[in-house]
């Protein structure tokens, strides 16, 4: 197994747009050598690789498509009522350039 | 007694005989919510909960959901109505639609009476890591004990005898364990039985709705009315539904019950395990027949860290829409990023932040083989195991939690077999996406604990019908904290 580093679990972190602080990485980086050990119970099996990876425990086969019903989108003013910022109808940010 | 210690089929015989009506019961309901010492609510739904109950006059004699007050766990989306994932980030966000199970409820004329708390955005097994703090188990009264989690107001609520069953979400086993602490019947279905619409995603390739109830009839009648496609989510079902209720008191001579030698004897409690042979016993008297079988004990042990790393790597994609921009906490900044930053560092608590990290870094191109690929496989291989068990067996039967309650300061090693294998290997059924039902066995120092059942996919009838022999004979129906029965 690889071994990681404080690096690059900041890098993990500034991905994924969020701060976390010093004591937080040091938790953080024990909580992943535990989860090392754990994952390389799997590693010593030799037959992993014939399996293929299950992302879902049943197929989920779609083959129809649904019909082409008008339907009621949700609704402007409600939609909005959960956003902060908003100026004329829409959700207004602040620029994306500093 | 009141009537909200009744079970669900008992409180409809009572509103049938107008001996007590929706009025009355939400009343009560709020009187017990507001003694509530659990820490068990995020938002009591005071007013829509009486305005609804004051509209229904007269009984349905055939609906027995009819003017039934029930409580939901915070993740689910009920429209106009304050929903937060027990989260910090999604503060002050009111759903503009409701999931389809609270529609299919709500058109039974059931009366959603609160929000109820769980595990931030339902990432956890303890209860205490909401943004209100701890919910504490409702048969502690020094409140050091943990009714489980993540689904933990939704199981304290019904434990307290404030409602009569509660909804909840099981991605582990977030409801069945909380079920087994509390006293309860917790019951989760097979994968896509019932409509995932409105619930807020954790890991949607072992995310289930399901609920806890206070007897097995009481969970086959619930799953009768919200099981069903839903065409707003392509994952639901198309499988027939079925009457769950109808073969409940069928005779199950014959049945062949499956217990894994490696998960039982990875439980350490000599009480827990004395039970199990007792109860095996009576299982064998009602006809069944008990196979002991074996499961490789190295892959038992990595049920965890597959569970982690795959929930994690879900979990990490599935709330990046959580942003501050269109809904929930907004920090204000000098640019968008920042903003972005500032919201999400505040909004999430270290916990959750560590299992996105944990996520992030297993979906990397350089170490998904290492990590989130190899998990997927070693799922696939424990499923292949678990359904082979299944295949000549119908159902498998083990102690749903290694102890009672825990302290919230119990200290786990987790590199043990009572932590990687009893306390986590009820998540077999959420890889294979099993029917999976826990129901209460027994007590040590007046602490419930509970054993759970598990069957093929869409065998809930038949599973039903197994956990309701055993209901019968041990005569742990209906338990409360509050009656302490």
């Amino acid at each position: 197994m690889k071994t990681v580093d404080l690096k690059k679990l900041q890098t993990a972190a500034n991905r994924l747009c969020f701060d976390m602080s010093e004591e937080e990485y040091q938790t953080l980086l024990n909580e992943f050598r535990t989860i090392t050990k754990q994952m390389e119970l799997i590693a010593e099996d030799k037959t992993i690789d014939q399996y293929e990876p299950m992302i879902y425990p049943f197929p989920c086969v779609i083959n129809d498509l649904r019909d082409d019903e008008p339907i009621n989108p949700s609704n402007r003013d409600e939609i909005l009522k959960n956003a902060q910022n908003k100026l004329a109808g829409q959700i207004k940010v602040k620029k994306v350039n500093g | 007694m009141n009537y909200l210690d009744l079970t669900i089929k008992e409180i409809h015989e009572a509103l049938v005989n107008k001996q007590v009506t929706p009025l009355e019961l939400v009343n009560e309901a709020l009187k017990r919510a507001k003694e509530d010492k659990c820490n068990a609510f995020e938002y009591i739904m005071e007013k829509e909960a009486l305005s609804l109950a004051k509209t229904l006059t007269e009984p349905e004699k055939d609906n027995l959901l009819w003017g039934i007050p029930f409580a939901i766990k915070d993740n689910i989306s009920t429209k106009g109505v304050p929903t937060c994932a027990s989260s910090d980030i999604l503060k002050g966000y009111v759903p503009i639609y409701n999931a389809t199970i609270i529609e299919k409820l709500l058109k039974k004329k059931a009366i959603p009476f609160a929000k109820v708390t769980l595990d931030e955005l339902a990432m956890g097994g303890t209860g205490a890591t909401g943004h209100l703090g701890k919910t504490t188990n409702p048969y502690d009264v020094s409140h050091e004990r943990m009714v489980g989690g993540s689904s933990c107001g939704s199981a304290a609520v019904v434990s307290s005898a404030i409602v009569p069953f509660a909804l909840g979400s099981d991605t582990g086993d977030s409801i069945r364990k909380p079920a087994s602490y509390a006293g309860l019947v917790g019951f989760k279905p097979t994968w896509g039985r019932i409509s995932r619409y409105g619930l807020f995603p954790f890991t949607p390739s072992l995310d289930s709705l399901g609920f806890f109830t206070r007897s097995v009839y009481d969970s086959a009648l619930i799953l009768n009315i919200v099981a069903g496609y839903d065409k707003n989510d392509f994952t639901s079902s198309r499988e027939k539904v079925d009457d769950y209720t109808s073969d409940l008191n069928k005779p199950i001579k014959g049945i062949k019950i499956a217990v894994i030698k490696e998960i039982l004897e990875s439980v350490s409690d000599p009480y827990i395990q004395k039970k199990f042979q007792e109860t095996l016993k009576i299982y064998e008297e009602l006809g069944a027949k008990i196979n002991y079988v074996s499961v490789n004990h190295h892959l038992l042990k990595t049920l965890f860290p597959t569970y982690y790393i795959i929930s994690c790597a879900e979990a990490t994609s599935n709330n990046a829409n959580l942003d501050g921009v269109k809904f929930g906490l907004n920090l204000e900044g000098n640019t968008f990023n920042d903003s972005l930053i500032k919201t999400r560092s505040e909004g999430f608590s270290e916990r959750i932040k560590r299992r996105f990290v944990i996520g992030s870094y297993s979906l990397m191109a350089e170490n998904q083989n290492e990590l989130y690929l190899r998990a997927t496989k070693n799922r696939h291989k424990i499923v292949d195991e678990i359904n082979k068990v299944l295949k000549d067996n119908d159902v498998i039967f083990l102690p749903a939690s290694p102890s009672v309650a825990p302290k919230f300061d119990n200290k786990i090693d987790q590199l043990e077999d009572e932590y990687l294998i009893a306390d986590n290997y009820m998540v077999i059924a959420n890889f294979a996406g099993l029917p999976s039902i826990t129901i209460p066995t027994g007590f040590v120092n007046d602490l419930p604990f509970g054993f759970n059942l598990t069957a093929s996919a869409f065998a809930e009838k038949k599973l039903f019908n197994i956990a309701k022999a055993l209901e019968d004979k041990l005569g742990y129906y209906n338990l409360s904290a509050r009656t302490k029965k």
